[in-house]
Order: structure tokens, then sequence, then C-alpha cells
């Protein structure tokens, strides 16, 4: 989840703090502090994380474009400059075009803005802005809420008193904020007996499902639980809310983390990187398998909520295991079923992936077939009738070799006509089919005239709405000649 | 989409006055004569549909796309009757029928009725919430397809409809089964022949009451009707149209040549959630087709096609329905992707940069519109896993993990199937998993027993839940077979990784193979009676006379010996020798050793010769461990070995060669030119 840092530039943040003491402290020395901790805690813990720096007075710029770099950020947030007002409506405007530039609107992003609480003054402050919210044509609407899926940090550099007196928004101190947004997220991943602690990147966040009853956020449990394994060719390419990276960490005994190894420099190794590095870990051995196999392991993530792990191949020769979470519920996907259904393939009575791996129980048949999966007929179109017309035709014109399916096209016409009320139509085929027998060459069989009467017949008497031949479950069978033996049977 | 919203439930009611059977005007041609054969023949008279049948029709497409796009949970009731058993036995309106008797009002009071009966779901819903259940909300929509005389006529419409909703609610109090209505839109679509005036005005959604909305449309009947009812699905139902272009097509006449097509296809509209948030939805190739009333957003078919072993990064999957469902083309990419093939398809940009923004692909005979992240990851050039925690170990048991997975597979199994313990499917497979994983050795220097093929019966049948007699037996024979190995003295694959040398001595590797399968068949063993008669049986088998174990107590490191020595302890057991102390045993077994390789020696010249007249060594001869009646010390095996080992290394010396119980006789020409013909050395004379 990356992080744009929306830093007030504005002459009022060098205003002094009143604190007892000789030395002068303005508000940006205290805001450049607080930052210095937060970035100084991401370089260590959070070290993934792309971050942005923001500044912003009339104008906003982008000073820092998303980098993992924490030093090239430290090194902008000690050179920032003083300029005029607070202007926070088009700072925030400018975030939003920076963050769907870099990432589009699907992905969740963190603005941590840190101002003193100055709301502005004239045009572009914020309380000109709210006033006019409501008047906004379509193309210049307040920037908030962001269009993409986003939190919102104020970090205020103000006493109480200020606050109240402006009644500004939250008032959020640095170190609780790293404790919310940029703690490592630690779980363990087990799969039976086998176990290894993770560290899960980014923290994945609690979800809502858009239910009316009862909307509950969901968390993921620190207990990633395995249940089984499907192959990617089965899971294919399911829809997910979030993906992370899935790192081993170490864990000594006294349960404190010793360093992910991978987050951690790689260059300068510690001997207790050295040693995680040559324990073995499930993790690796997983990640091992399910590159080599190609599947996924189908993972538990809370009550009716799974996720899947999977190994991930950078464009380079890099590879990483990963976790990609499902909605929640108990059927994220159709084509796999309710999740709780799932069980172990060796219970089957018979291998439903065949003794030589060439069967899958997946993907789960739906009880009806779709339209396009099946022959329906629509005649919205003129096309469409007359398609259907001319196959009639066509199969009329090579009787009696094509008796079967003249009749199939036949009586699915006349199912169609009678359902939509077109008697007309019946009529009109019917005439089409006697003109047909008119036009026999004189080599024709002789069958063929009288199926073709015989069923012209048939639908004259369907058209006339009678009961006892428009029922739509009946269907015209061929007639039975001396020529035909029984019905076409004896094809030619 | 929130469930209980207006669309959980939808009543279409088609008039079936008089007035409808009245012809729609829009004529079609079915006489398609080809040329070969239109000479002197009278085409006939084009045909043309009654409004009952347009309706009837448009409605039938209505359900269609909504049916393909949400298969559960949107329920769509036609006139009462949805099927089209029951609309044919309705049949035409017969156009001399009293219109008072079958009036369209009948059908919008049954709508209504039909409404107010709570759904499945809702009663599921409510059945499970119980002291919530009033939150369960009761919404629907009724689009009613009919021929009105005019706008005051449509007013009546609707006042029969409100009065209905209110006489229902309060019938609906006082039931279980029935739900007061708490919001129902009403859509009025007036229908007229082509080529006349409308005598019914368009009219915006307007809130009738608190209860009810309403809204007219007046539309020609034929292809307009088609496309209103196209228009208006996709508000109610949420969806939106993709457009997908460049669908190359083999042409029906010249079946070298191909053409591309376009096909349009309708989705829940968060498919288009990005272009919509980003206001890129106009920029994205959106147009207006068929009388500018519809939007779609274009996408290009992408070659090269994906395959499905390739995991996507997906951020949605929705249901599509085809607008023109026979069509050609239609039908052509369905088919395609119901064939189990995938197209990526591709948004084209101003920039003329390729972005692949989205997926066709089927599941199950279902076609979904994939949504594809199509911007930068965050997760963007991750460390490597062998840069980790255990990146460095190099020997994990991939291949064996890998074999563990498949097993460990999931299929589904049908709702009915619990087992005795009343437990789901997917609870007995987290208990597989963690039975198999029990004694699982994750890198391939810490296990001997996975690394033998003659172990993989028992290792497979041990993790089972239950054990038949017969997998009992599997699993002895197995043991048996080791013994077996043991008393050939087979060698074993035991890892040398991080020991020096050679590793541990054959005997000892068979401890720690025995061990080993001890451990994996201990942690069985309170599965069932007869996973511990596996156990049984090892114990049994790998058994050590008593003074074995005693002496086994007093001192490890003497194990190694102990071991050798007790394969043949049966002799010794036979001479009653009982040791003092472990060294007095140690100088009487090499004693013994000794005494025991003498006799073998003295047993030589009568074994029968080898067959191969390659050189050998007489005590490579005699140390056969099947032959050795007596005990071997561990240094007599040391030598032997190294010997064995250093003779490979040079060419025999001539003399050892033709020697006899290693003695050869030296000068041995001497003797010849001295014309003695005495010879020692059997060899030699052969």
């Amino acid at each position: 989840m990356p992080t744009v840092v929306l830093m007030d530039s504005s002459l009022s943040m060098t205003r002094p703090v009143s604190v007892e003491g000789s030395e002068e402290i303005q508000r940006k020395n205290l805001a450049v502090h607080g930052l210095t901790m937060l970035f100084e805690h991401m370089a260590t813990n959070y070290r993934l994380e792309f971050t942005s720096l923001v500044t912003f007075s009339s104008l906003w710029e982008l000073m820092v474009p998303f980098t993992r770099d924490y030093n090239t950020l430290q090194e902008a947030l000690n050179n920032l400059e003083d300029y005029d007002k607070t202007c926070l409506e088009a700072a925030l405007q400018g975030v939003s075009n920076i963050v769907q530039q870099e990432w589009g609107t699907s992905c969740p992003c963190q603005v941590v803005l840190v101002t003193d609480g100055a709301l502005g003054i004239g045009r572009g402050s914020l309380r000109h802005s709210l006033q006019t919210v409501k008047q906004r044509v379509e193309d210049k609407k307040f920037p908030l809420p962001f269009p993409f899926p986003s939190k919102l940090y104020v970090m205020c550099i103000a006493n109480a008193e200020e606050l109240q007196a402006t009644d500004s928004m939250d008032n959020c101190v640095g170190s609780k904020l790293i404790d919310q947004a940029y703690s490592p997220f630690h779980a363990v991943m087990r799969c039976g007996n086998l176990t290894s602690d993770v560290q899960v990147f980014p923290r994945p966040e609690p979800v809502t499902i858009d239910e009316e009853v009862d909307p509950m956020p969901r968390t993921v449990q620190t207990d990633l639980e395995i249940v089984g394994f499907i192959e990617i060719g089965d899971i294919s390419s399911p829809p997910v809310l979030s993906r992370h990276l899935v790192l081993p960490i170490a864990v000594n005994k006294e349960g404190d983390e010793i360093g992910t190894g991978a987050t951690d420099d790689t260059e300068e190794e510690t001997p207790t990187n050295q040693m995680a590095g040559k324990s073995p870990n499930f993790c690796v051995l997983l990640h091992g398998s399910l590159k080599v196999e190609g599947m996924v392991a189908l993972v538990q993530l809370g009550p009716d909520w799974f996720g899947m792990l999977y190994s991930q191949a950078d464009s380079k020769k890099k590879s990483n295991l990963m976790m990609s979470l499902f909605e929640p519920g108990s059927e994220p996907l159709p084509w796999l079923g309710r999740i709780s259904q799932l069980g172990p393939a060796s219970d089957a009575a018979e291998n439903p992936y065949g003794e030589d791996d060439s069967k899958s129980p997946f993907p789960i048949q739906p009880k009806n077939k779709r339209s396009y999966a099946q022959n329906v007929t629509v005649w919205i179109k003129a096309s469409g009738l007359q398609t259907d017309v001319q196959k009639i035709l066509r199969n009329a014109r090579k009787l009696p070799e094509k008796t079967q399916t003249f009749y199939k096209e036949l009586n699915r016409l006349r199912k169609a006509a009678l359902a939509f009320g077109f008697w007309e139509l019946l009529k009109s085929v019917a005439e089409l089919l006697e003109r047909e027998c008119t036009l026999l060459p004189d080599s024709a069989h002789p069958d063929a005239a009288f199926q073709l009467s015989h069923a012209a017949q048939q639908l004259k008497l369907a058209s006339s709405g009678d009961s006892k031949y428009a029922a739509y479950e009946h269907n015209i069978t061929p007639m039975l000649t001396d020529f035909s033996g029984g019905g076409g049977a004896d094809r030619i | 989409m929130r469930m209980f919203s207006v669309s959980h439930k939808t009543a279409l009611v088609v008039d079936h006055c008089p007035y409808m059977a009245e012809s729609s005007r829009q004529l079609i041609e079915c006489d398609m004569l080809t040329k070969s054969r239109s000479q002197g023949v009278i085409p006939l008279a084009p045909v043309s549909k009654s409004l009952w049948t347009c309706a009837i029709e448009c409605s039938m497409e209505y359900c269609r796309i909504v049916y393909d796009v949400y298969p559960t949970n949107k329920l769509v009731k036609l006139n009462e009757w949805f099927l089209m058993t029951a609309l044919a036995a309705v049949g035409p309106p017969n156009p001399r029928q009293d219109p008072e008797c079958c009036s369209v009002l009948h059908g919008l009071v049954a709508a209504v009725e039909s409404l107010c009966k709570s759904t499945e779901y809702q009663h599921e819903s409510r059945t499970t919430l119980m002291d919530t259940a009033e939150r369960v909300a009761n919404r629907g929509r009724i689009i009613c397809l009919t021929n009105a005389k005019s706008d005051t006529h449509v007013r009546m419409l609707e006042d029969c409809v409100l009065e209905t909703i209110q006489e229902q609610n309060k019938r609906a109090a006082g039931s279980d089964r029935l739900m007061p209505i708490q919001q129902c839109e009403l859509v009025l679509v007036h229908i007229y022949p082509q080529g006349e005036e409308t005598l019914v005005s368009d009219r915006q959604k307007k809130e009738l009451s608190s209860v009810l909305s309403s809204e007219v449309h007046s539309v020609r009947a034929g292809r307009y009707l088609a496309c209103k009812l196209n228009v208006l699905v996709q508000p109610h139902f949420d969806l939106a149209s993709t457009t997908i272009t460049n669908i190359p097509m083999k042409e029906e006449q010249h079946a070298n040549t191909s053409a591309n097509y376009d096909v349009e296809l309708l989705h829940h509209r968060d498919a288009h959630m990005e272009f919509i948030k980003s206001g890129d939805l106009h920029m994205a190739g959106s147009t207006s087709r068929d009388s500018g009333l519809k939007e779609t957003v274009t996408l290009k078919w992408c070659t090269p096609r994906t395959n499905s072993v390739e995991l996507h990064y997906c951020t949605g999957a929705y249901r599509i329905s085809p607008v023109d469902v026979n069509s050609r083309p239609s039908s052509c990419l369905t088919n395609f992707l119901l064939n189990g093939r995938s197209v990526l398809l591709e948004q084209p940009r101003k920039s003329g940069s390729k972005v692949i923004s989205h997926m066709l692909s089927s599941h199950g005979g279902e076609i979904f519109l994939h949504v594809l992240n199509s911007t930068r990851s965050t997760l963007e050039d991750p460390p490597s896993i062998s840069e980790g925690c255990g990146g460095r170990v190099t020997d994990y048991r991939i291949t064996d993990f890998g074999e563990f997975m498949r097993e460990n597979r999931l299929t589904p199994f049908p709702e009915s199937m619990v087992d005795a313990a009343c437990r789901t499917p997917v609870e007995r497979a987290k208990s597989q998993l963690e039975r198999h994983t029990r004694y699982w050795p994750m890198i391939i220097s810490q296990t001997t027993i996975f690394n033998m093929q003659a172990v993989v019966p028992l290792a497979n049948l041990i993790v089972k839940d239950t054990l038949t007699d017969e997998d009992v037996l599997t699993c002895q024979k197995t043991v048996y077979n080791l013994v077996d190995m043991e008393r050939k003295s087979d060698p074993l694959p035991i890892s040398t990784v991080g020991s020096r040398g050679k590793g541990p001595k054959r005997d000892e590797q068979y401890r720690i193979m025995w061990n080993e399968l001890e451990t994996l068949v201990k942690a069985h063993v309170g599965t069932s009676e007869r996973h511990q008669r596996v156990l049984d049986c090892i114990s049994t088998c790998r058994s050590k006379p008593p003074e074995e174990e005693e002496r086994k107590k007093r001192g490890r490191k003497r194990e190694d010996k102990e071991d050798k020595t007790e394969k043949n302890g049966k002799d010794r057991e036979e001479k009653g020798w009982t040791a003092d102390s472990e060294r007095l045993k140690g100088v009487m077994e090499r004693e013994k050793d000794e005494q025991s390789e003498c006799e073998i020696i003295k047993d030589s010249p009568d074994s029968p010769e080898p067959l191969n007249k390659k050189p050998r060594l007489a005590t490579e001869e005699q140390q056969p461990p099947e032959k050795s009646k007596g005990p071997v010390s561990l240094l007599t095996l040391w030598t032997n070995r190294i010997t064995q080992a250093n003779s490979r290394k040079h060419q025999e010396f001539a003399g050892r060669l033709s020697s006899v119980n290693n003695k050869a006789e030296l000068y041995q020409h001497l003797k010849e030119e001295n014309g003695m013909d005495v010879h020692e050395n059997g060899k030699a004379t052969r």
C-alpha cells in the first residue's frame, strides 16, 4: 500500500512552538522530526513500502516520486523551503493525480497529511472549499474521497487549544501512526504440523462485504492454515481482493524477531541472518514445490474466508511466495463450488484426477447452461428468423437423407413460434414447404414429397391454435411411408 | 450488488388484451430465394409479428440476459408464467375477445402479490437472523409491457398498482410467508405499431409515494422495443456493455480469408470500474451504437493468447451475456471460449501504448470477463525467496513435497456427504494434512527412510486414517524386506553432508534408519490398533538379545560394535559366553574373530573357485556376511575394507595372485629348471 506524505510548507509552519526553554522550535522542525521517525521506522520494518513526498502551499510540488529509497526521502525532507499560504484542495487534487498516474484506481493508498491545522484563507482555503462543495460541476469536484481506496492520516502539529478553535480533523501522533499503519503483519503459516513464521506484506486490510444484513469488517487471522492444494489450471486466474508477499522470518526463543533476512539489507549479512538462511524453512520448501508442480495452496484466512498461496516469478530470475485473498464468503469462486465442500481427493471412491492425472474434478458445472451454451431461439433480428427458416429449407432439399435434422429444426421453430404466439410464421413456413414440394425435381426420392406435405400440414394445424395440435410439448414426427421403412431409418 | 435491492425481484407483466394481437407492422422477409431457384417463383409475402409476439420475445431476451449474468438470487417472474411451455399454452391474444375480461390490471395485481411473497433467499436470511429479521428488505420492480390508450390510462394503471401495494402490505403484516413491499419501481412500456403516432408520452422516473416510483416509456414495436429493453436491463441490473473488436474470423464463403468482427457483451458494470473511476470511460473507446442510446466500452482482441497454466493477477470476474447471442460472430466467440481457450483484451489508449486490461475465459460452461490489473504493482522487485530465511538450504525435498501436494489435492464433495464424525470435507482435508505431516523432514540430509524406495509402501500406508489387515500385511512385508536388506548389508542412502569422511558405518546407518522408521510409525500409533501392530512388528524385527539391551544402556559408544556382533550373536549365545567387563569382552571378541578368520582360511582351498578370474583378495572371498559363521570384529572389517579399497588402486603382485593361503613360493623357475615337478601351488599347475 503506497504512501504519500503530504507536507505543509506554508509560512504558518514556521511559527514557533511555545515550549518553556530557550531555543525556538518551529512547527516545521517538529514535523520534520516526526517524519524522520516515520521514515526510519519504515526503512527498518516496512522496507518494501513505496513512499513519495509532496509539499504544498498555494501550489503543490512532487518532491520525491514513489521510492523505497528512504535516504532520498530524508534528504528532501531536510531541504524543505517555506512558501506562502495553505491551499489544501489543490494539494489533495495533486495527490489524487499522482497516485492514479502511478498505481491506477484500484490500488489502496495511504496519505499522511502533515499540517499545522491552519485552514488557509480566501480562495483555495479549506473553508472556501467546503462552502462551495455542493455547487461544483462534474469535473471540478472536491478531491475527497479519492477515487482509489485510501486512508488519510492527518498529523496535526498544533496544541489542543488551537485544535478546538479551528475545529480541525483528527490529531494523530507519529508513533501511533506507525503502530496503526506501518507495523509489520506477522503470522504463522501452517500445513498440518509443518509451520513457518512469516511476515505478510503489505498488511492485509480488514474487508467489509457489501451485504445488507450485518456488514462486519473481517480481518485476516494470524494463523494461516493450508487446507489443501489445487492445480493452477483448475483455480484458473481467480479474482482476488489483494496480493501479498509472504516472507519467512526467523523468530528467536524469546519471541523477538531477528529479521526477515530479506527485508533487511542483504549486503551486510549479520551472523543471525546467515544462520536463518541456512536453517530449513517450510516457506522455501512450499514455494519450491508449488513452482515445480504448477499448483496453488488453498489457505484459510478466517471463518469462511480463504486465499491462495503460489509462486510468483518476477521478470528476472527471482521468485517469491505470494498470497492472494479471495472475497470473503463460503463460495468465492463459482468454479470451485463451496470451499467447505472441498475434501481430500483420496477420500473419493474413484480418483477424481484419474490414475494418470488426465482428469480434473474442476471446474464445477453449473446446474443450468447459459444461453450461449445452448441452442436458444432468438428472432429479435430478422436475420435470426431467416437463418432458422433457411436451415429447414436446406434440409428439406436433402430429404430423405436429412429427415432427422429436418424434423429437429422444424420442431425447434414450431416450439418457438408457439411460445411467442407467432402463428403467422407457422402458416408461412407451411406454405414454403408446400412450394418446395412442387419444385422437387423428377429425380427426387418419392419419400421427400410425402415428408414435405406431411410437415406442412402439421404446421398448419399448429397455427390454428387448436390445443390438439398446438401443444408445446408435441413434436412433429416423420411420416411413416412405404419408402422410408420406419421413419427415415434407411439413409443412403 | 447489494442483496435485496430492487433487482432482487422483477415481475414482468405482458398485456394479453385483444389489442396486443395487432400487427407490429414490421415486415420480415422469410422467403429468401437462392439465385439458382428464383426463376418463375413468386416469393411469399413477408410475415409480421404481433405486438404480443414482440413483447414476449423481448421479455424473454430480458430474462435471458439476467439469467446469464445472475444465475442465482435475481428472480424474474414473467406474468406468473415464465416458462416457454406455459407461454405457448396462453397463445396470442384473441382479437375478438372482450377487452374487459383480460385487462392488464389483473396481471399487475398478480405481480404485486408475487412481490409480497418472500423468496427462498429472503426466507433463509430471515430465519437465520431471527431477531433482526426485519432487516431483510423486500423490494422489487414491475415491468409492464402494454398498449395504453392515453396518459390518463397510464395514470389509472399506476393508481391500481399503488392501491394494490397498500392492500397487500396490510395483508402481509399479519403473515409469515408474505412480506410488505418497502420499495417498488414500476416501469410501464407502452408499445405501439410502427408507422403510428404514440398516444402516450414518455416520462422520467417519478415518486408516486414513499413506496412506489414509476416511469413511462413509449416505444414502437419490433427492434425498437428490443433495443429499449436492452437499454433498460442495464441500469436495472447494474450492467455495462463491452464490445470486443478485431475478432479474427474465417469467412464463411472463403475459408482461407479472415475478417475482423465485433461482438457486444453485457456484464456487471464493476468490470469497468477502473475506467469509470479514472474518467477514462469515454477515452477508452466508448462509443454509442444503435440509435445512440447505448454506451459500450471497446476492447481489442489480443494475440498472442494466454495459456491456462498462467496465473494472472485478476481483480474481478464477471459473467457475460452476448447481446446478439445467435449471430455468427457471437457464437464463434462463445464457442471458442467454451472450448477452454482464453482471450486477452487490450485497451485502446490514445498514447498508443498497449495495455491489457481484461481477459475472457470460461469456467464450467460459463464465460467470465476477468479484470486484469494493468497498473504498476506495489510488489515489484521483491526480494527473492532464496535471499530470505532458509534460502541458503539447497537440499529441500521439493519433489517429495510435490508428491505430497498431489496426494493432498482437493476435490468437491456433494453437500450430503458427511463422514461419521460429522466433519465437513474441508475439515477432513485439514486433518489429513495433519496426519501426513506428523513426521515430515524438510531436507534430504535429514532423512534416510524417505530416500529409500523400500520404505515407500509403509510410508504411504501408515499416514492413513484407517488400515485394513491387508495394509498391515504390506507394512510388515516392508519391514521384513528391510530386515533382509540389513542382513545382506545393502548400502543405505544416508546423507554424508556435514560429516567428515565417508559418514557413518553400515550398521550405524541401519540403526539410524530403524530409529527413524520407528519415529514415523510412533507418530501414528495412536490412530488405530492396526497402526500399533505395525510398530510392534518393527520393534520385534529389530529386537536385540537382552544382554545387548543391557549393554546398550551402559555405553552408547560401543553401540557400533555391538550392533555388528548382534547380528552374529546367536553363535555366541550358544557358547554361553558371558563377559565380566567390556574390555574383556572386546579382547575375547577379537580373539574369536581371528579364530574364525583362520577357520575360514582353512576352508578356502575346498571352496569352489570364483567364476571370474579377476584378481581377488583371499580375505574378500572369506568375508561375505552371509557366510561368516562367527562374529567379525570391527577392526577386521575395517582392515578388510581398507585393503580391498587399496587393492583396486594398484596392480596385484604376481606372487600374491598365485599364492596359496597367502603364501607364494619363490623362485619357482629354479625348480622347473631342476626338473622338479612338485608344486605346492595348485593354481600354477592348472
